[in-house]
């Protein structure tokens, strides 16, 4: 399992270094100013002397993708059923759902600080609007494609609607769920930074938006280099749960989590 | 056997020909006129009365004047104009003085030319029925205050009124947010927010930043060290034309407001209008300097402010070189 682990992180472990390498010798190299182009080793000190404000920040910023991510999924995977429940609704409500995913989400963010006031909330619900429509598609997708004989079979077997639901066609759109739910996960991250660069408190517990937000009006080019590496770190451990889930609900039946 | 063209034909088509070679040449040099030295100028707003000395210099061909073809760049909230003048994307930028000190910091030189406001605009509003009588009181007390993260005089209000327990959040709900009391206060410029908000009948009282003990310069426009070394008489045409702008602006804005309200068609020109008064002696010299004098005291009191705050690490070595007045 451990050896396993190893194979599967060495080879981007290995091109993460090498790319920080790059960016190093570049700056060393081409000398740019650090406004401009902070090198790796002012980065990692700009984190080392204010983690103590920026663990905890991408921590709140964490939360925030993570409920909104969850009210995602439950809305997107709800939703999706309900449209691949029916034609009519499909074709009558699908295209403005696929309006969520044209929203521009920095215009409408001001407008979810009047909806849902100052603080996390409004974080969350931008998170959720971001990353709900990849979940609503792959799962209405994911439902469309069941097998249409095994179908005419609960058909037969006389399943009613909840239990042809439950037990086929979920199951049957669960890798194209995963999909979508890998997708979402990254998303909610930038959907709840954006939510934090208009609606969340400044000072002791600030968010990561709010951070760079400050670094950023400092010319703190390292401070905001450090913090984005962070909210990236953070939108990648929830896109590893995702997929650690989706590996244990698929392992044992499915060739997508081999 | 070979035909010649007949004589008439023979005339017309070199009448034509030469025509064409008229008009071919370049109108600059037919009169020889020197050609202008185009350079830009980034805002970091959109055009509004705050800029109107830079329109109405336009307007009145006075960059022209000078030998310049001014392109201004209208800006937006988080418009990067000081690294985007540092790093000579761009000629001049529309840049504060405190901006101007924190980047030269961090290797960015830029040297401030010409300052609009002698006395900073920045403010925070409060509305007329708030408890809340001086900046004091409401920095004391737990209200909800929009302001933009990370600006030097939130710092400096921290240390000026220490305990306070006010909530900061950032600005970007706009004006919605203060008018629907989700916010107390709210961070702005005393010549647009409180314009807008007096057009709306929402009565509103502002606390002067300037007056409160901080009064960095505003709305400054900056160029890089490289470019004032290698074009100081650019950059002297460019202030002198400013200056001429802004003397005619502040005489007239009526005539300049329209072609403002053109660019920026959200702000009513009624709002404009009202701005510029509102700016009028915020702007307009109090001694007997031209408009965008700057004092050498006035840069020294920031950068010692700055490092007070912990904002800047050390003052400039040389105040000089944050600034050069171009001379009159």
């Amino acid at each position: 399992m451990i050896a396993r682990l190893l194979r599967a992180a060495l080879p981007p472990a290995i091109v993460v270094i090498a790319l920080v390498a790059a960016w190093d010798i570049a700056v060393r190299l081409m000398q740019p100013s650090e406004y401009l182009v902070p090198a790796p080793l002012a980065v990692a000190r700009a984190f080392l002397e204010q983690r103590a404000e920026l663990v905890p920040a991408a921590l709140r910023t964490a939360g925030s993708a993570a409920a909104g991510f969850a009210i995602a999924a439950a809305a997107g995977v709800l939703a999706g059923s309900v449209l691949a429940a029916s034609r009519f609704l499909m074709r009558g409500l699908y295209p403005l759902a696929t309006l969520l995913q044209m929203v521009p989400l920095v215009a409408i963010a001001p407008i979810l600080v009047i909806w849902c006031g100052y603080g996390p909330r409004t974080s969350v619900a931008s998170a959720a609007i971001v990353s709900v429509f990849p979940v609503l598609a792959a799962t209405l997708d994911g439902m469309r494609s069941t097998d249409p004989g095994l179908a005419e079979l609960f058909g037969v077997c006389r399943a009613s609607r909840l239990q042809r639901w439950w037990k086929l066609e979920l199951p049957w759109a669960l890798p194209s769920i995963v999909t979508g739910l890998r997708i979402a996960a990254g998303l909610s991250v930038i959907g709840a930074i954006v939510g934090e660069f208009v609606g969340a408190f400044a000072g002791d517990a600030s968010p990561i938006g709010i951070i760079i937000l400050s670094a950023m009006r400092e010319n703190r080019t390292d401070l905001v280099f450090a913090s984005v590496a962070l909210a990236a770190a953070a939108g990648f451990a929830l896109f590893g749960l995702v997929s650690l889930l989706g590996w244990a609900l698929l392992r044992r039946w499915h060739a997508s989590a081999g | 056997m070979v035909t010649s063209i007949p004589r008439r034909a023979a005339c017309v088509l070199a009448a034509t020909l030469c025509g064409a070679l008229a008009l071919a040449i370049p109108a600059g040099a037919q009169d020889a006129k020197p050609a202008l030295r185009k350079v830009r100028l980034q805002l970091n707003w959109v055009p509004e009365p705050e800029f109107g000395g830079i329109y109405a210099a336009r307007q009145d061909g006075l960059f022209a004047a000078e030998g310049l073809d001014v392109e201004v760049i209208s800006g937006a909230a988080g418009t990067p104009v000081p690294q985007m003048t540092a790093s000579g994307q761009v000629e001049f930028g529309v840049v504060s003085g405190d901006q101007v000190l924190t980047l030269r910091e961090r290797g960015g030189s830029l040297v401030a030319l010409f300052t609009v406001f002698h006395t900073s605009p920045m403010g925070v509003m409060v509305p007329e029925a708030s408890p809340h009588r001086s900046l004091e009181s409401l920095w004391k007390s737990d209200a909800t205050v929009a302001m933009e993260a990370g600006l030097p005089f939130v710092r400096y209000l921290n240390k000026r009124f220490p305990g306070g327990k006010v909530k900061l959040v950032p600005t970007g709900a706009g004006l919605a947010a203060f008018e629907r009391g989700t916010v107390q206060a709210q961070q702005c410029f005393i010549t647009a927010e409180p314009v807008q908000l007096e057009l709306r009948k929402v009565p509103v009282r502002v606390f002067s930043l300037a007056e409160g003990g901080y009064d960095p310069y505003t709305v400054s426009i900056a160029t890089s060290e490289a470019f004032l070394a290698k074009d100081r008489a650019a950059c002297a045409a460019f202030v002198r034309a400013l200056r001429k702008g802004w003397a005619s602006y502040l005489k007239e804005p009526g005539k300049y407001n329209p072609s403002i309200h053109k660019l920026n068609p959200a702000m009513s020109l009624e709002a404009m209008d009202l701005a510029a008064r509102k700016q009028h002696d915020l702007v307009a010299p109090r001694t007997g300097d031209e408009v965008g004098w700057m004092e050498r005291d006035r840069w020294v009191t920031l950068a010692g402010q700055l490092k007070e705050l912990g904002t800047l690490k050390e003052p400039p070595a040389v105040i000089d070189a944050v600034f050069w007045n171009a001379p009159r």
